[in-house]
């Protein structure tokens, strides 16, 4: 009998993530509203800066580039793949399972890398705004740690949801409903409650501690409070989405 | 059959699959070997798919065991998935991606190392040398399944899975299709398809199993089965040809009701 060779994980995931990279770039078109709601908004609150001071606009902008990222990139590119059965070809083949759900969500890291990235440079270029070395690197950090609650979000989308033209309405409606309590219920233009609410939604969280990552002498124990319950939102999502992902559509 | 196909390449037994309360699969057994074309053919809804998937590892099967090419497919799902090659029903690739790129993920995935000399001797082999800059949704049904079944072969299977291979083909691209898996078979490994053409069944596949209601009706070689039912009075009732075709004895013993 032959011998049976099973390949590395590592040749694995490095199929699967240049794949996948090149999916991400040949939709490139798409990946542009990523970046530009964010740079929009950045460039829009220029005179805020001056006001609430530059991590405020920074946090803001910065955390409705990860809800686009996690709602409208990832859930609607899984829920695609999902119903076109593309999974279910790369599970017939010597991949674990993990792999494939793995390399998306890297790519969906690099993403959150890029998107941050984009913003520093454009609040360096249109506000001057300079963070210290630490304030980059904890920001980057932060970034990745908020955008992981999208993402896992988005997990719930389309573990709840198997129809990819549902997957795509919901998402949106979240991603809305997100920006708009996020940036009127923030400012406390909806009230004092619905700004309570709003600090400790996944939005308010995760503005929290980008916000404190960029200016890391200003964080407090309110802000360890908001980094752990962004922490618990993203196991609750990622428990409920996972638990509920089914592979196919049938 | 020669000595070379008495090994068997896989082993289903007692193979059960369960959605909720409704049986799908009910302890279905059959095996196939080595050098052997094995049709598995059934109305819709029969079970085809579902024993299938099972065999692939995408369904759960609730008892039995699947053996492929000596592993166990529950305790070794990895290497069992290694050594086949699957055709699903709907294939489908990413859509941003050209031909090329896609032979290059699925060489990666099953570990094959896949140069520039060796990509353009397996395109210009399904005559698609031109297509390799092409993304797989511009090319024909033809191409798109010459693409899908070399890429279930990429890396050399001792056992091929086809779920509907030639469904919605032209006859000159079913014909070219069938010549490719006689050609696996020439190679000494296993084919298992489903179809619902009992011309293909009858033209390429070596023994055929059938299978209705979850169950395994009966297995043998086309010919024999022909032999075997050509008599019966309910197969002669359903011939429309003045002789006995495979189609008839399929009719014959899985009902002439239309399933949905």
């Amino acid at each position: 009998m032959e011998e049976t060779i099973i390949p590395k994980t590592s040749t694995v995931l490095a199929a699967l993530l240049r794949a996948d990279f090149t999916t991400l770039w040949r939709n490139r078109r798409a990946v542009v509203m990523v970046f530009l709601v964010p740079i929009v908004i950045l460039v829009s609150w220029k005179d805020l800066v001056a006001k609430m001071g530059a991590a405020f606009a920074l946090s803001n902008s910065l955390t409705y580039g990860l809800i686009a990222i996690g709602l409208m990139g990832y859930t609607n590119s899984i829920a695609r793949d999902r119903d076109k059965g593309i999974f279910q070809r790369l599970r017939v083949a010597p991949a674990p399972n993990w792999t494939i759900m793995m390399s998306r969500i890297f790519v969906q890291l690099s993403m959150i890398a890029l998107v941050t990235t984009a913003i520093f440079v454009v609040g360096y270029d249109y506000d001057k705004i300079t963070l210290t070395p630490a304030g980059y690197a904890l920001t980057y950090l932060t970034a990745i740690v908020g955008g992981a609650v999208y993402l896992a979000l988005g997990q719930v989308i389309v573990g709840l949801i198997k129809n990819p033209e549902t997957v795509n309405s919901t998402s949106r409606l979240v991603y809305f409903t997100f920006v708009i309590v996020g940036m009127f219920g923030g400012m406390g233009m909806l009230g004092k409650q619905v700004e309570q609410i709003t600090q400790w939604s996944p939005y308010g969280t995760v503005k929290t501690i980008m916000a404190a990552g960029m200016v890391p002498g200003s964080w407090t124990m309110d802000t360890t409070n908001a980094l752990l319950v962004t922490l618990g939102y993203t196991i609750v999502f990622a428990v409920i989405g996972i638990k509920n992902f089914k592979w196919n559509t049938k | 059959m020669d000595n070379n196909q008495s090994e068997s390449i896989l082993k289903v037994t007692d193979l059960c699959v369960q959605y909720g309360t409704f049986k799908a699969v009910k302890e279905v057994s059959f095996d196939v070997r080595k050098g052997e074309i094995f049709g598995l053919l059934g109305p819709n809804g029969a079970g085809k798919t579902s024993t299938l998937s099972a065999i692939e590892g995408l369904i759960k099967y609730q008892s039995g065991t699947v053996i492929v090419d000596g592993h166990n497919a529950k305790e070794k799902p990895l290497y069992a998935r290694a050594a086949m090659g699957v055709q699903l029903q709907s294939t489908s690739f990413q859509s941003e991606l050209k031909v090329s790129e896609i032979l290059q993920l699925f060489a990666g995935i099953y570990g094959v190392k896949l140069t520039n000399e060796k990509l353009t001797a397996i395109l210009k082999d399904i005559s698609l040398e031109d297509a390799a800059g092409k993304r797989f949704g511009q090319l024909s049904g033809g191409q798109q399944q010459r693409v899908s079944l070399v890429i279930s072969t990429i890396h050399n299977p001792r056992l091929v899975l086809l779920d509907e291979p030639t469904t919605g083909l032209d006859p000159q691209s079913r014909r070219q299709l069938w010549e490719r898996i006689e050609a696996i078979r020439e190679r000494g490994h296993a084919v298992v398809l489903t179809t619902h053409s009992m011309e293909e069944a009858e033209s390429v596949c070596d023994r055929i199993g059938i299978i209705d209601h979850g169950k395994v009706i009966t297995i043998d070689t086309p010919q024999a089965l022909i032999e075997k039912h050509k008599n019966d009075p309910e197969v002669i009732a359903v011939s429309r040809k003045g002789r006995v075709t495979l189609e008839d004895v399929f009719i014959a013993l899985t009902g002439k009701e239309v399933r949905a």
